[in-house]
Formats: C-alpha cells, sequence, structure tokens
C-alpha cells in the first residue's frame, strides 16, 4: 500500500512540474525585434531594397522584371516584341495574344506581375525602413540609409505611375488599413519630391548598381520626359536640365559590351540589377525566354546549353528597320542556325530546318522557327539557367537619347545633333540630314530594342495607339493598365482605372 | 436523506408519523437480517481460464454488490439463503446459491455468451479501452486477422477498403511510395488530412513505424465525440494502433513469401510499324524514320519484379511477464526499373508485473530503416512522346539523344543516375500503470519517436537532364525529427449496482524538434566519386550548401467520463484543453469538449419479442469540437527575418552579400481549424449471424486555415496564412459483416462497408479577408497552359471542382465545340465508396478475397489531353485511338478530357491449405495470393485510381502513370507453440 501511494504522489508531482512553455523557439531565422541591432545587421537589412530589385515568384505569379512577366508585359504590348501560339505553345490562356491586340483584361496575369513586382519592392522597403528606423541610429546616420531607400522606392512609384497611373501611395510599414487609389497627379508629384528630397544626400560617386545622385538625375529626367504622357503637362526643358546634371559615363565603344555577360564592366550603365548565379541571384532567363528548343546545338556541339522555350520574338518589320550596315541588327537573330557538331543547319522535330524568319505567317499558329529572336545578351556553352549578365536598367545612350528628343521637341534638332552623332557612329551609322520626331522615334527602337522601354515610347510617341502588325486602334484609356481583378477583389476601397469595366 | 425528509415535515405534518415508522422498520429489518451473513470470496475465470476483471458480483433482489479486481478476486458479504449473480458483458450469467454450508472461497467459470460478440471486445478509445457494447461514439475496429494481406510497403494499405469512410490512396504503383488517409472527406484546405495515428497509446507517430505484422487490432475514431479527447489533432479521425502483446506459454511464428510483379496496364501508343504505316499513308516526307522499334513503355520496366518478405517471430510469457520479439525483411521491387522498396525491421515489447501485480511496466521498441530509389516521373511523359523508331541504343552502343522539348531518352534517364535514399524510424515508450485502492489506476507514459532521412543523388557529367550541363551534380541531404512525449493520466472505474463508472483525467507534454541539412556541388572533374566526395565538385554556388532547425511544443489537459447502466444507458463526455507554440499570441490554448449518448435498445423489456432475430439494436448519438492544427508550420504567426538567398551586390567590393528581409505576413491571431461534429449511430446484430452498423454525421469546419490572397498594399508579401473559411461534410456508412455459415467443416462469412459523402465550401471570407475563387489543379508545366488552373475552390462547391468550358464534342472539322461560359463540369469528389470482401473456408483449405471501388469521381485525363493533339505526329508519338479520334484541334482544357473514373478493383485474391499438427497450437499454411487482378472501369486512361486529395492536383492523370503491379505471390506461415 505504501508503495502505491508513493506512486500516486509521484504522478502528482510530476503533473505539478510540468511544463507549459509555449513560446515559440528560434534556431534558423531571427524575429524583426531581434535583428538591426548593428552596423552590419542595419547594411544587411538596407541590402533587401537592392535584392527586391530582381523581384521574386511565388504561387501566385512570377514577377521577374529581366523575364517573366514583367519584362514580358511591357515588351509585347509594344511594337517591337510579341509572343505568337505555335501550336498550343505559349497559348497559356490567351494572355499574350490578347497583350498583342491590345484586348488586354484586369485578369491577365502578366499585367498582376508587374503590380505586384512594384508593390512587393515598396512593402519591403516600407519595413526595411520600419525596422532601421527602430535600432537606435541617429537621425543623421539615418537620413542616408532613408534617403536611399527611398529612391529605391520612388523607382517603383515611377513604373507604378507609367503603368496604372492611379495607384495607391503607402509609405507607412505598419499601417494594414486598405489604401484608396491616388490620382496620376499625385503619384507623379510624390515620384517627383522623393527623389528631389533624397538627392541632396544620396552619394554622388559612380557606384555600380546603387542609387547614386546620377540614377536620381536620371530618373527625373524620365518623369520630365514622360511629364506630358503621364499628366498632360510638358516639361522637356526640366528633362534636358536634368541630363545636364549627370556625370562621369561615357559610351561603351562596342554596343554589345552593354550586354556582355562581365557587363559590370561597362562605362556606359547608369543603372542594372545585378546578377550572378553563383550568388544564387534568379530570374534572369531571357535568351531561353526567346531561342528555339533546339538553339543549344548551335550554342555548343554536345548541346551543352540550357532549354530554350522558343517563346518571344521581334514583330514583322522590326529586323528590316535596321539598316545591314547598322551593328546594332545583331541583336536580332534571323536566318539559318547551325548545328556546331554537325555543320549543317539544325533540324527541327518536324524535319523542317531551323531558320529564323522575320515574318509570321499566322499569329495564332505560327511555326516553331519564325520569328527573329533576341539575341542582344551574350551567351555561351555551359551558362546555368540563371545568367549572369547584370539587367541593364539606365544607359548613358539613354541620357544621350532623351536631350536630343527634348531637342527636337522643343524644335531645336540642330542641337541634337551631337547627341545623336555619338549613337550614330558607335552603331556604324550616320546622323541623318533631317532630324525629326519620326527619326527619334525610329532610333530609340534600334539603339534601345528589348531594353523594357518601347511601350513607354510608344505611348509618347502616340504611336501606341495606332494599328500596328496584328493589333488595330488602342483606346486612349489603355495608356494605362488596369487595376489587376485579384487586387481589386481583396481590396474593395480601390476603383478600377477609368475606361476598364469594374 | 435528511434533508429531504424535513422539507417534507414542513410541507406534509400527516406523513411524517408515518416515514419515522418506515425508516424504523427498514433499520430493524436490516439488523436482522445482518445476523444471517457470510462472506464469500473467490475468482471468476473465463472459459479459458483466464481471470476475469471487472466482472460484477450482485447479491439478487438487493442493491449489494462488488466487482473483481485485476486479478478477477472478490469479497463479498451476503446473505445466507440468498444468491448471488456473477455476471460479465458478453458472458452467460452465473447463479449461486448461498447457504450456511457454502464454501466460502468459490471458482467460477462463465461461458461467452456468443449473442452479443461485440461485449467481449474491447476498443480502445484513447487513454483507455471500452467494451465495444458501452462505446456511445463512433469508432470502427479491425482485428489482425482482417487486415488486408499482401505485399503491403505502407501500414496503411492494410486498411484499404475495409473501414466504411476511410479512403486510402497510393497514387502510384512505385513500391516507395507512401499512402494517404482520408476519413470523412476532407476537413481541411492546406492541413493535412490524414488522421492522427496512435500506436500503444502514443499520438502522432508514423504510421509505418509498425509492420502490419505486429499490429494487433485497429480502432478507427471517426466522430468528434470520440476524437475529442485528441482536441487539436483528432479533427481527421484517429487510428489507434495496439500492437501485439504475449501470450502465455513460447510460441514460434514465420512467415514468408514471394512474388513476381508486372505492370498491369499501358496506354496503347503506335508502335513503330503502325508510325510508318500512317506516315506512308499521309505522304510524310519530312517524317524521320529512325529505323528501330521501341516500346518505350516497356523498356522502362524490368522483365520481372521480384518480391520477398520474411517474417520470424516469437513471443514467451507466463502471470507475471512476458516479451514478443520480431523481425522482417521486405524487398519489393516496383515493375519500373530502379525503383524497389527494401526494409529492415523489428520490434521488442515486454512486460512486467511486479508487488502482487500492483504495478505493471509496458515496454515497447520499433524500428526499422527503409532503402528505396526516387524515381524521376519525366521519364513517363518522355516514354509516350519519343518516336517508336528511335532505337533506344545507337550503333555504338551508347543513348539514342535525339534533341526535343520533353524528348530526352527515358531510359539513359532511368539509367545516367544514382540516387539512394534511406530512412530510419524509431519509436521507444515506457509505460508503469499502478493500481490502487481498487478503483484507480495511474498511467506514466514515456514515448520517444525519432525519424531520419538521407538522402543521395549523382547525375553524372554524362547524363542528358541536369548532368551535362552541370558538369556532373551530386547531392546529399539528411532530415531528422524527433518527439518525445511525457503523458500522464488516472482512471477510475467504479461499478455500483448496474452502473458502471469510469472517469480519466490526465496531462500530456509533446516536444517536437526537426533540423537537417544538405549540400550540393557541380564541376565534377571524374563522375567516379558519385555523391560520396561532394568537395570534389568545383562548382559552388549560394544554396549549395544548407542547414535548419525547428521546434515546437503541445501542451494538453484532458479529461473524460463514462456512466453506463444495466449496459442499457451510456454517456461519455470529455474535454481537452491544448495549448501549441505554433498557435499566434493571442490565441495560445483551445478548448474541445465532446458529449455522447447511447441507448441499448434490446435491453428493453418491451424488446423481448423481437430477441430470437434482433439479437442486438444500439442507438448512439455525438456532438463534439476537435481541432487540425497541422497545417501551421512552426513560426508562421510571427514576423521573423530570414535569408532566403536574397543576396546584394557591393560595388565597392565587388562582392556579394546576404539581404536579411522580412519573409511573411505575421499573424497573432493564427490558430487550429475547429470541426464541430454530430454524429448518429445505429449498431445492430440479425439472427446472431449479421452485425452492422449505420452511421450518419453532419462535420462543419470553421476557421479554415489557407495561405489567402492579400492586397497588395499594404501587405508585405502576396497572402498570409490565416483562419477564415468553412467547409461541411455530410455522410453516411454502412458496415456489414455476415457469418453465412459457421460449423465444424465450413466457415464463411464476408464483409461490405459503403461511405457516401458530400463536401461543400461554406465561406471563403470574413470581415478582414476576402477570398472569391481559389484556383487549384494547376496545368502549368503543360504545353500551352502556363499559369492555367483546372479547377476552383468556390463557395457553394466542393473542393476538386473542375471548372472549365463543357465541350459537347467536335464539329465537322474536329474541332472541340465548346460552351461560351465556364462552368462546373466535374468533381473529384467520389459519390460513393465501397469494400467488399469474403473468407471462406473448408476443412483445411481456406479462400478468400478483398476489393474495394470508388464511384461518380471524376478525373482529368489529362494525359490524353495533351497526346490527342494532331501536332504531335510525325515527331511525337500518339495513342492508337488519336487516329480513330476525329480530334483536328490543339490540346483544350474542357470536359470532353473529364473522364467518369469509378472503378471496382479486385485487390486480393488468396487461396490457402493449412497442414494441421498433432499439437493444436502449432499449424502450417501455405497460400497462393493475387494482387490486383483486375479492374473494372470504364476509365480510358492507366489507372482510374489517382490521388484525389490534396490541392495541388487532385484528380488528375497527368504523366505521372506509374501503372500498379499486378502480383502474384506463394507464401507460408508457420505457427510453433509450446
Amino acid at each position: 500500500m505504501k508503495i502505491k501511494n508513493i506512486t500516486l504522489i509521484v504522478f502528482t508531482a510530476l503533473s505539478v512540474f510540468a511544463c507549459t512553455n509555449l513560446d515559440e523557439e528560434l534556431f534558423d531565422r531571427v524575429k524583426d525585434e531581434n535583428f538591426g541591432k548593428t552596423p552590419k545587421e542595419i547594411e544587411a537589412l538596407a541590402g533587401g531594397a537592392y535584392s527586391s530589385l530582381r523581384g521574386f515568384s511565388d504561387a501566385i505569379s512570377n514577377a521577374y522584371p529581366a523575364s517573366e512577366y514583367v519584362f514580358f508585359l511591357n515588351e509585347v504590348v509594344s511594337d517591337e516584341a510579341t509572343i505568337p501560339t505555335r501550336g498550343t505553345d505559349w497559348y497559356d490562356g490567351g494572355q499574350y495574344q490578347n497583350a498583342q491586340r491590345h484586348t488586354w483584361t484586369a485578369d491577365n496575369g502578366m499585367i498582376l506581375s508587374a503590380w505586384r513586382y512594384c508593390y512587393a519592392g515598396i512593402a519591403k522597403i516600407n519595413s526595411i525602413i520600419y525596422q532601421i528606423d527602430k535600432s537606435g541610429l541617429s537621425e543623421e546616420d539615418k537620413k542616408p540609409i532613408f534617403s536611399e531607400l527611398k529612391s529605391v522606392r520612388a523607382y517603383y512609384y515611377y513604373m507604378l505611375l507609367d503603368l496604372f497611373g492611379n495607384v495607391p501611395i503607402v509609405t507607412d510599414f505598419e499601417d494594414l488599413g486598405l489604401p484608396e487609389n491616388s490620382s496620376r497627379q499625385d503619384v507623379y508629384n510624390f515620384v517627383e519630391s522623393e527623389l528631389l528630397e533624397a538627392l541632396p544626400y544620396l552619394p554622388s560617386n559612380i557606384a555600380y548598381s546603387k542609387f547614386t545622385k546620377n540614377v536620381a538625375y536620371s530618373l527625373l529626367a524620365r518623369l520630365y520626359l514622360n511629364s506630358e504622357a503621364f499628366i498632360g503637362t510638358p516639361r522637356w526643358q526640366d528633362c534636358i536640365d536634368m541630363c545636364q546634371n549627370i556625370s562621369g559615363y561615357t559610351l561603351e565603344p562596342d554596343y554589345f559590351a552593354n550586354f556582355a555577360t562581365q557587363n559590370e564592366k561597362s562605362t556606359e550603365t547608369i543603372l542594372a540589377i545585378p546578377y550572378d548565379s553563383d550568388a544564387g541571384t534568379v530570374g534572369n532567363y531571357m535568351s531561353s525566354m526567346s531561342y528555339h528548343y533546339l538553339q543549344k546545338f548551335a550554342v555548343s556541339p554536345t548541346g551543352d546549353y540550357q532549354w530554350s522555350a522558343n517563346g518571344m520574338c521581334a514583330q514583322p518589320g522590326v529586323y528590316s528597320s535596321f539598316d545591314d550596315l547598322d551593328r546594332r541588327k545583331s541583336a536580332l537573330l534571323e536566318g539559318d542556325q547551325i548545328n556546331l557538331a554537325t555543320g549543317s543547319v539544325i533540324i527541327m522535330d518536324s524535319g523542317q530546318p531551323l531558320t529564323y524568319t522575320e515574318d509570321i505567317s499566322n499569329f495564332e499558329d505560327a511555326k516553331q522557327n519564325e520569328g527573329v529572336r533576341l539575341n542582344k545578351y551574350e551567351i555561351n556553352a555551359g551558362d546555368q539557367w540563371e545568367r549572369d549578365n547584370d539587367f541593364v536598367l539606365i544607359r548613358y545612350a539613354e541620357v544621350l537619347m532623351m536631350q536630343a528628343e527634348c531637342y527636337v521637341r522643343l524644335n531645336s534638332p540642330d542641337l541634337s545633333r551631337p547627341f545623336l552623332d555619338q549613337i550614330n557612329e558607335r552603331a556604324g551609322m550616320e546622323t541623318p540630314d533631317i532630324i525629326d520626331l519620326e527619326y527619334i522615334d525610329k532610333e530609340l527602337l534600334r539603339e534601345f530594342i528589348f531594353e523594357g522601354h518601347r511601350r513607354t515610347d510608344n505611348i509618347r510617341f502616340g504611336t501606341f495607339f495606332q494599328p500596328w502588325w496584328e493589333k488595330g486602334t488602342t483606346e486612349a484609356y489603355r495608356a494605362i493598365f488596369p487595376i489587376p481583378t485579384s487586387v481589386l477583389n481583396t481590396n474593395t476601397n480601390l476603383n478600377q482605372n477609368s475606361g476598364y469595366p469594374n | 436523506m435528511y434533508n429531504k425528509n424535513s422539507q417534507i415535515n414542513f410541507s406534509k405534518g400527516k406523513t411524517k408519523k408515518s416515514f419515522v415508522l418506515i425508516i424504523v422498520l427498514f433499520f430493524l429489518t436490516l439488523t436482522i437480517k445482518a445476523q444471517e451473513k457470510k462472506t464469500i470470496s473467490g475468482t471468476v475465470y473465463d472459459n479459458l481460464g483466464v481471470t476475469l476483471a471487472g466482472a460484477t458480483i450482485l447479491e439478487s433482489q438487493t442493491n449489494n454488490g462488488t466487482t473483481t479486481d485485476y486479478d478477477g478476486q472478490f469479497q463479498i458479504e451476503v446473505s445466507v439463503g440468498s444468491e448471488i449473480v456473477v455476471s460479465y458483458i458478453g458472458y452467460i450469467s452465473e447463479t449461486i446459491q448461498v447457504t450456511s454450508s457454502s464454501n466460502s472461497f468459490i471458482k467460477i467459470t462463465l461461458q461467452e455468451d456468443t449473442f452479443s460478440l461485440d461485449a467481449i471486445e474491447i476498443v480502445a478509445v484513447g487513454y483507455g479501452t471500452m467494451r465495444k457494447s458501452d462505446l456511445t461514439g463512433a469508432i470502427s475496429s479491425i482485428s489482425s486477422e482482417d487486415l488486408v494481406k499482401g505485399t503491403v510497403t505502407s501500414t496503411e494499405q492494410v486498411l484499404q477498403g475495409k473501414i466504411a469512410g476511410l479512403v486510402v490512396t497510393q497514387d502510384t504503383g512505385d513500391p516507395s511510395s507512401g499512402s494517404s488517409l482520408r476519413l470523412r472527406g476532407g476537413t481541411s484546405l492546406t492541413a493535412s488530412n490524414n488522421p492522427l495515428i496512435v500506436v500503444d497509446g502514443i499520438a502522432g507517430v508514423d504510421i509505418n513505424v509498425v509492420q502490419p505484422s505486429d499490429i494487433k487490432s485497429i480502432d478507427i475514431l471517426k466522430d468528434a465525440s470520440a476524437t475529442a479527447i485528441y482536441g487539436s489533432r483528432g479533427a481527421n479521425g484517429v487510428i489507434i494502433i495496439t500492437t501485439k502483446g504475449t501470450k502465455k506459454g513460447l510460441s514460434f511464428n514465420y512467415n514468408g513469401f514471394t512474388g513476381v510483379s508486372y505492370a498491369s496496364n499501358h496506354l496503347d501508343m503506335l508502335s513503330a510499324n503502325q508510325w510508318r504505316g500512317y506516315v506512308r499513308e499521309n505522304n510524310l516526307t519530312d517524317a524521320i524514320d529512325f529505323g528501330g522499334n521501341t516500346n518505350w513503355q516497356k523498356e522502362l520496366e524490368r522483365s520481372t519484379a521480384m518480391t520477398q518478405s520474411h517474417t520470424i517471430n516469437m513471443s514467451s510469457g507466463n502471470e507475471n511477464g512476458g516479451l514478443r520479439a520480431s523481425i522482417s525483411y521486405l524487398k519489393n521491387e516496383g515493375t519500373v526499373k530502379t525503383t524497389e522498396l527494401e526494409r529492415l525491421s523489428t520490434s521488442l515489447s515486454t512486460y512486467q508485473y511486479i508487488l502482487d501485480k500492483a504495478i505493471k511496466f509496458d515496454a515497447g521498441l520499433f524500428a526499422n530503416i527503409d532503402k528505396w530509389h526516387p524515381l524521376d516521373y519525366r521519364i513517363f511523359e518522355r516514354s509516350f512522346n519519343l518516336n517508336p523508331t528511335i532505337p533506344v541504343y545507337d550503333n555504338n552502343g551508347e543513348f539514342t539523344s535525339v534533341g526535343g522539348t520533353l524528348y530526352e531518352n527515358p531510359v539513359e534517364i532511368l539509367t545516367n543516375r544514382s540516387t539512394d535514399n534511406k530512412r530510419n524510424r524509431l519509436l521507444g515508450y515506457f509505460k508503469t500503470e499502478a493500481n490502487f485502492l481498487n478503483d484507480f489506476q495511474a498511467v506514466l507514459n514515456l514515448s520517444l519517436e525519432h525519424n531520419a532521412s538521407t538522402g543521395n543523388t549523382y547525375k553524372p557529367s554524362y547524363a542528358v537532364l541536369e548532368g551535362r550541363s552541370e558538369n556532373g551534380y551530386g547531392q546529399k541531404t539528411y532530415g531528422e525529427y524527433t518527439t518525445m512525449q511525457v503523458e500522464a493520466y488516472l482512471n477510475y472505474t467504479k461499478t455500483l449496482g448496474k452502473s458502471n463508472i469510469n472517469a480519466m483525467a490526465g496531462y500530456s507534454y509533446l516536444d517536437n524538434s526537426y533540423e537537417g541539412f544538405g549540400a550540393q556541388r557541380s564541376g565534377f572533374v571524374t563522375d567516379l566519386f558519385e555523391y560520396n566526395n561532394l568537395a570534389a565538385g568545383q562548382d559552388y554556388r549560394l544554396g549549395d550548401v544548407y542547414s535548419y532547425k525547428g521546434k515546437s511544443n503541445l501542451a494538453s489537459l484532458f479529461a473524460r467520463a463514462n456512466y453506463a447502466y444495466d449496459s442499457k444507458y451510456m454517456v461519455t463526455a470529455t474535454i481537452r484543453k491544448d495549448g501549441s507554440s505554433r498557435f499566434g499570441a493571442n490565441n495560445k490554448w483551445g478548448i474541445f469538449p465532446s458529449a455522447s449518448v447511447a441507448w441499448r435498445i434490446t435491453g428493453e423489456n418491451f424488446m423481448e419479442s423481437t430477441e430470437n432475430w434482433l439479437t442486438n439494436l444500439k442507438l448512439r448519438a455525438g456532438y463534439g469540437v476537435t481541432g487540425n492544427q497541422d497545417g501551421i508550420g512552426e513560426y508562421k504567426s510571427l514576423s521573423i527575418l530570414g535569408v532566403g538567398g536574397d543576396s546584394y551586390y557591393d560595388p565597392a567590393t565587388d562582392t556579394w552579400s546576404l539581404a536579411y528581409s522580412p519573409a511573411q505576413n505575421p499573424n497573432p491571431d493564427l490558430k487550429w481549424e475547429s470541426t464541430e461534429q454530430i454524429n448518429i449511430g445505429l449498431d445492430f446484430s440479425l439472427f446472431n449471424k449479421i452485425t452492422g452498423s449505420i452511421e450518419w454525421y453532419n462535420k462543419r469546419t470553421k476557421d479554415l486555415l489557407y495561405t489567402y490572397e492579400v492586397p497588395q498594399p499594404p501587405y508585405l508579401v502576396g497572402t498570409i496564412l490565416a483562419n477564415v473559411g468553412e467547409l461541411t461534410n455530410k455522410g453516411l456508412e454502412v458496415t456489414l459483416n455476415a457469418n453465412i455459415i459457421q460449423n465444424d467443416k465450413i466457415n464463411w462469412s464476408t464483409n461490405l462497408t459503403f461511405a457516401q459523402n458530400t463536401q461543400k465550401i461554406e465561406k471563403l471570407s470574413n470581415q478582414v479577408y476576402e477570398t472569391d475563387i481559389i484556383y487549384s489543379g494547376s496545368l502549368h508545366g503543360l504545353s500551352g497552359m502556363s499559369n492555367q488552373f483546372s479547377q476552383i475552390i468556390k463557395e457553394g462547391y466542393p473542393v476538386g471542382t473542375f471548372w472549365g468550358y463543357e465541350s459537347s464534342g467536335l464539329d465537322e472539322n474536329g474541332e472541340f465545340i465548346l460552351s461560351d461560359e465556364k462552368t462546373a463540369i466535374g468533381n473529384v469528389q467520389p459519390d460513393f465508396t465501397i469494400g467488399f470482401g469474403m473468407d471462406f473456408s473448408y476443412n483445411n483449405f481456406d479462400f478468400g478475397f478483398t476489393s474495394y471501388g470508388s464511384f461518380g469521381q471524376d478525373v482529368l485525363n489529362a494525359t490524353n489531353m495533351m497526346l490527342y493533339d494532331p501536332n504531335r505526329l510525325p515527331a511525337y508519338n500518339v495513342p492508337d485511338a488519336f487516329l480513330n479520334s476525329g480530334i483536328n484541334s490543339a490540346p483544350t482544357y474542357s470536359s470532353y478530357w473529364i473522364e467518369d473514373a469509378s472503378f471496382l478493383r479486385l485487390q486480393t485474391v488468396s487461396l490457402g491449405y493449412t497442414i494441421p499438427f498433432k499439437d493444436s497450437t502449432s499449424k502450417l499454411r501455405i497460400y497462393v495470393l493475387g494482387e490486383n487482378l483486375a479492374v473494372f472501369t470504364n476509365y480510358e486512361g492507366v489507372d482510374p485510381e489517382v490521388n484525389l486529395t490534396g490541392l495541388s492536383n487532385p484528380g488528375m492523370d497527368r504523366f505521372n502513370n506509374y501503372p500498379r503491379p499486378t502480383t502474384v505471390s506463394l507464401g507460408l506461415n508457420l505457427n510453433l507453440g509450446y
């Protein structure tokens, strides 16, 4: 009996001392409140703003600025690129056909990707500002960090201004209230003031891939260049003035040096998103989205090149708009593709030769070899799926072209000649006698082909609304995209952009 | 009594005197009787000579009674001349006359009452056992003899078709792939829908830690009144596995079988000659004939896939203790080359009584090692794509390699890589039971579960997929988890007259930690080392090494009370309070109550007239709330920073550094999903031949966990794990067992289960989060269907609703005729599922079969959808049937490709002969067993049985066609008893 009683006591005691601690113990990650205390930790936080520029993919969408679908969106609604349907390939619910024909709806996945790319970046920067604000850093030390962070954020808002216009402005990480639209004018003002306020604190040196004073000047110049398109107020002279603040860059003698695998050495690049597959960067595989499946045998005799998806190509007419002497023409790949192992033309599964043609016989059912391909960024045998070339956002050539365009628009085409001469000299071409807007428009296509500029340029020149290949006239309201359906569904405070059905 | 009388006194003065009189008389009578008392003690045995604990001893015509203790002993003081009635549920009561000359120590042997078999069946109910007859909840039980036999590589499979409402799915014929279990429809969108597994009282363990040969019985707790005792882990039902204990004496047992398997089905693709015929007829001059004659599906398969299994166990026991040990080996080759499962498992269990049976120690140890070679499922799509004229090997004996999308030689993929995985499972427990003060039992259960997996992969520099481009790729991974549990509970059992009282209360604490690491390298100068020397790989990238660790705790308090009167009226109530570290700060603790009642109608006097045919009729009703917390990973409620490959470039130093970024939207309100369930059940027994039960239930799951989309802005990331939606499952289950003939020579019995479930999403939004539609059933990865979905999750529809264009066939051009609007065009939820089996024996011969079926579920035959493509020929192969299909349109997702995948599978057929030994405790049985001998279905794909669970691809037949094997095996069982 005694032993039985002892057992009872032991059990009772066990229950009394038993544990009920339910706090989570972390091992391989850190609670936000425990991070951001040392300068190194603060640097690691701020670095997140830059890594956000490479975008992300999640269960909802891919949002890569260099590939799917942010890049796709800007390209395929413009007059330079297209993603034709080939058999079933690249049909994907018709999203590329709708984009080509300017009949997109708010459900288009590419539009959602672009929206999420921007707002994920903005939210991340808001959280970093919040985090660093709590770090105990002095206000003086915070100033340059915050200025840099806010400039990156302003870049995202600039894109939203360009793509969607009337978007909500959110700057407070802690505020989870559902925001309302701001007018396009307000967004414009916000971008301008954020950049202007940040300017004094931004580094004035040339720091590759960083948001320096030169980057802020370039973004402001872009803003003023498109001011008429964005808010109806032309600011051509402001654009020129801003361009003239930019210093320290020269054109690379070789146009393609800007797109080499090691393009970080370019003297021309003002802003780029750096990529390095060894450093684990993802989302840079545009080349694989354009070449034919069998292109690998034209790169390596053993086929030691990544799989390619045979997607995006140039619209008919783009390739022939390049003079044969124009060095930039080889940014496009046309003609027979030679199998390096056999020395003869690659034969596709259909038994036909792989010869890229400018013509696309049927947009809805194109042949596998139709359309000339993007060939701007360097490719090599043995490339990883995640490419190492940096994705160029702003080149010095753009600063030259902006000034050239503004002088033409200000009716002083002669003043634009020195800028255009630099561009043409490198391209192996000559500036024509008559410099007009139509020439500027075509020159922009040739200089910046497949750099994601074309939609904005088309809108600024008004060509966006005119018919082109596989597209009729475009309604004016399509100058901005609709706010994505899933965003409207989850935030009932938002209104759809006018013209689009609610 | 005193108070009551005094109240009466106040109200009714007149009666006061008569009451006093009665009381006086009553005490007088007692005094008189007391003078003629006699103390009787004794022991109660069953017909096998085992002592019966808990038998009732009642002095007839009085309230004087007692029950036998754990050794079957009792002591009672009774009046001389009275009768004592000894009874025990399931046994025929004995009446004994007590005279002055009666022996004061008696031995009573009760005979089994064959009329109410379920009364003696003991059912595990969680933290204790109950007699089946006393159950108030919906619990199905199955004993070891009734488990599905055959080449079982996952313990789940032994339940296939056996339990009404339990669906067991193994999606492929790959022996190394596990099975999923789902009871009464799924309750969750994100969280696991697998029932909680309890082995010998240890909750939450991997079911495969126990081998089928070690299982004595399995009890499936279905409704909330039964599972609420497991609180936040009970919503998907609970499967309680009790392993074999020891028998008295010494016994030795050997089980072994060897079998041959082959793929049960293939897709009929064009042969090389059919392809050539097509090319000639259509004058396709560009078509390339590679000169071979290859059936790519067959090329992936073994000529003979062998399976062998050997199990040896021994047990020895006596009154005070015993032990049982077993060891088994299984090697099951899959029909596809390289696939197999090799398992070595052992178990050891022992118990010991001390201090005159006051204390019992019970310990068990289960361990096994699995080895297998994971398969790259991409080979199947390629086996349908490749032109049949391509030979497997070229003239130089090298693998033929023809470029093209999804066109790599699948035999090369299968051959040119090494994938070797291993898993160790371990479960150990030590249980101490103390019996004291007659009615109390205290239990302390300490347990440890450890599960560790290693993975090894090497793709040599000549391997076409991921080998060449990486110049050799090697990877090693390791992951493990450890769960420690302490459980202490106190049981109280008391019989007062006809009342049976049972109460239990306890506490449990669980600590689960997991950790792992991995490394990968590319760029090998030589392929000689495979994955054994990763340092020889010269390419280093971020993410090539990683490690992780996490931990969670679960603390619980629980209690249960049962009251049964005369085995006629039964009430049970349970409550559990669970606190989990995974829950958000605002919801750390959840409470899960339940209550249920039962009425054995046949125990009533008015049922005497039906006694001859209706031997048992019992009505049960219960309600309870249970939870599911599986969908909440660790740290999901917190605001945390991680380093998810987020590097940034520093131009000053030309280096990359890691950024620390917030990883998720924090949710301090995060909590369990809670399921309310009502269950009404009827148990019956007819003519002593047919037993069965009918269950009706209605489950409503609230606070559905899902990673809901949230608006950006303002949220940091696009989704948040939150508790929002509601879904319901309603259903009916019928279980029938019939002993058609039972005599000395012939034993013929059958069993049938039927289950029907209707599921509906009731809500997907609340005040905070709005969701209209969740797209699921992704078609991503199929040509032209990037980011396209085949299914929706939407209010008013069940999970797995196909959403697309209705097709009314083909027009004259061979184009699909499609509706204008997308609608619901099918559903993966079956209308009903059945299981049917039979056992027949005649003298020493035995014959039996088991089968199961699922009816009314729709499956998207995406394999055919993509293969019936006029653009494929001549480069890509097509099914024979395509040529006559008339289809002249590119693959389009519509109802055209949704098929009714109803099927009935003949799962096992066995024929055996038992050679009797002179010693009746020994025997030898030899048998032949056929598995998956036939499937009755109209489904056009390789196999109608595809995964119906989960959200990513339920009900999709999508190039993952590892055909289920048909297996024939020969085995023998040898039992030696001493």
